[in-house]
C-alpha cells in the first residue's frame, strides 16, 4: 500500500512538473520579434522581465508566445516566467543589432601645434536602439585639414570601444577629426593654435611720452602667428629702477608705451621665452 | 510642536536613514582596475566608481521594487535611464522586482585617455524576485555579466550603459 502511495506521489509530481514548460530563443537580435514555445495544456500566466520591459499575459499552454520587436529593443538579459499552478522560468539574451551610429569623444577642442600625444579620440558603435555593439568592427580614425589628410589610423573595436592618440599637427587652424565605420562617420572639430612664441624680437624708440616699444610679428617655432591676446611683458631698467608693462599681442604684434625719463635697457618675455635687449637713450 | 512629536519624527528619520544605509551596504562591489587602459585608474577614482556603482544598484533596486522613478535621477543617465523608466512604467500593472543578496565583481577594461568614460565588466550575482500584486512569483538565483559604461558628472560617476551579455 505504502509503495503504491509513493508511486502515486511520484507520478503526481512528475505530472505537475511536466504540466508546462517554455523554450526561449537561443539568440535574439534587438528590435526583432522572438518566439517562445510553450508546452502543456490549460491556462497559464506569462511574465517577461528585461531591460525596458516588465509585462504579464494570460495565455493557453501549447501555443507560441510572440514577443513583439518593441519589447526587445534593448540588448541584455531577459527572464521569461510561465506559471500554471507552479512556475517555470528561463533566461535568454538579446544582442545588439548592426552599428547605426557612432559616439565619438575627442579631446581637446583647442590645442597647441606639435604637442606630443595631445589629441585623443574614443569611438563607440551603437545600433539603431542605442545598444553598444560589442562584436569587433573596424573604425578608421582620420585627421584632415580641408581636403588634406594629416593622419589616418585603422583600428578595431575591443569590448565595443576603439580609440587613438596622436601628436597635434604642425600648422595652426581648424582640423577635422573623423571616425568612420563603413558608411557611418562622426566628425569633430579641433582648433590647432600656435605654440609658445619663438625668437621674440623687439624694437623701440623714444617719443615725447616716453619709450614706444613693440615686437616684430610674433611666431612660434613652426612659423605660425601666435594667437592674439598672448601676453608679452616688457621690462625697462633705468637709473630710476625697473618698470614693467604687460601688453597683449594684437594682430601679431605686442606694443607698449613705457614712461621712463632717462636711458633704459628694455627687454621682453612671453611665457618662458626671452627676447632681445634694447638700449634706448635719453634723446628722441 | 511637542517634544514627543519631535522625538517621533527624529526616530522615524533615524530608522529610514538606517534602512537606506542597510540597503546600500547590502550591495557588495569589488573593483579590479589593474587591466584598465590606456589611462590608469587612480585610487580616488577607483573609490568613487565603487561608491557610485553600489549606489546605482541600490537606487535601481529601490526603483524597481517600489515602482518609483525618483531614485533613478542621481545615478543613471542616457539610454539606461530611459529603459529603467520604461520598465517601471510597465510595472504599474502590479508587478515589482527585487534584487537581493547582490554581489558585483567589477573589472575595468577601458579608461579613456582623458578620463571621461570608463568601461567595466561586472559579474553580478543576485537573487531576482518577481512579485505580482505582492505575491512572490519567481525567486531566481542569477549570475549575469554586464558591460557597463560610466561617465563622470559634476560630483559623481553616472551609469550610462548597462548591458547584459552571455559572456565576456
Amino acid at each position: 500500500m505504502r509503495r503504491l502511495l509513493l508511486v502515486c506521489v511520484a507520478v503526481c509530481i512528475a505530472g505537475v512538473s511536466l504540466a508546462q514548460d517554455l523554450h526561449v530563443p537561443t539568440s535574439a537580435v534587438a528590435g526583432n520579434e522572438a518566439t517562445i514555445a510553450t508546452t502543456g495544456s490549460g491556462n497559464a500566466t506569462f511574465y517577461l522581465l528585461g531591460p525596458g520591459v516588465s509585462r504579464k499575459n494570460d495565455l493557453n499552454l501549447g501555443a507560441d508566445i510572440h514577443i513583439p520587436p518593441q519589447d526587445l529593443r534593448n540588448a541584455g538579459h531577459y527572464l521569461a516566467v510561465l506559471c500554471s499552478g507552479t512556475c517555470r522560468s528561463a533566461s535568454f539574451y538579446v544582442n545588439a543589432d548592426r552599428p547605426a551610429s557612432l559616439a565619438f569623444l575627442v579631446h581637446p577642442s583647442r590645442v597647441a601645434v606639435s604637442l606630443g600625444d595631445a589629441v585623443s579620440g574614443v569611438a563607440l558603435p551603437f545600433d539603431h536602439y542605442h545598444n553598444l555593439v560589442l562584436a569587433p568592427v573596424g573604425i578608421n580614425f582620420q585627421i584632415a585639414a580641408g581636403t588634406t589628410s594629416l593622419f589616418s589610423r585603422p583600428t578595431r573595436t575591443q569590448d565595443g570601444v576603439a580609440w587613438f592618440r596622436t601628436t597635434s599637427g604642425k600648422s595652426a587652424g581648424i582640423v577635422q577629426v573623423i571616425a568612420a565605420l563603413d558608411d557611418l562617420s562622426a566628425k569633430r572639430v579641433v582648433q590647432q593654435v600656435a605654440s609658445d612664441p619663438c625668437n621674440l624680437h623687439i624694437n623701440g624708440q623714444r617719443t615725447a611720452a616716453g619709450i614706444l616699444v613693440q615686437t616684430e610679428p610674433v611666431h612660434d617655432c613652426a612659423g605660425n602667428p601666435v594667437t592674439d591676446g598672448t601676453i608679452v611683458t616688457f621690462t625697462a631698467t633705468g637709473a630710476n629702477g625697473k618698470s614693467t608693462v604687460d601688453a597683449p599681442i594684437k594682430q601679431g604684434i605686442a606694443r607698449a608705451q613705457i614712461k621712463t625719463p632717462g636711458a633704459a635697457l628694455i627687454s621682453a618675455a612671453s611665457g618662458v621665452v626671452m627676447g632681445n635687449e634694447l638700449r634706448i637713450g635719453t634723446q628722441p | 510642536m511637542s517634544p514627543r512629536t519631535l522625538f517621533v519624527m527624529f526616530a522615524l528619520l533615524l530608522v529610514s536613514s538606517l534602512f537606506a544605509y542597510a540597503d546600500d551596504a547590502a550591495v557588495q562591489v569589488q573593483l579590479d582596475s589593474k587591466k584598465a587602459g590606456p589611462r590608469s585608474v587612480e585610487t580616488l577614482t577607483e573609490r568613487g566608481i565603487v561608491r557610485d556603482y553600489r549606489l546605482a544598484w541600490t537606487n535601481m533596486s529601490r526603483a524597481l521594487e517600489f515602482n518609483n522613478l525618483d531614485p533613478l535621477d542621481g545615478s543613471f543617465i542616457g539610454e539606461v535611464k530611459q529603459w529603467l523608466r520604461q520598465t517601471i512604467t510597465n510595472q504599474h500593472s502590479g508587478l515589482s522586482q527585487r534584487y537581493v543578496e547582490q554581489s558585483h565583481k567589477l573589472e575595468a577594461v577601458f579608461y579613456a585617455p582623458e578620463g571621461d568614460a570608463i568601461e567595466l565588466h561586472d559579474t553580478a550575482q543576485y537573487r531576482l524576485q518577481l512579485f505580482d500584486a505582492g505575491k512572490l512569483v519567481a525567486d531566481e538565483p542569477m549570475v549575469v555579466h554586464y558591460v557597463v559604461l560610466m561617465t563622470p558628472s559634476a560630483d559623481r560617476w553616472m551609469v550610462r550603459q548597462l548591458q547584459a551579455v552571455p559572456e565576456f
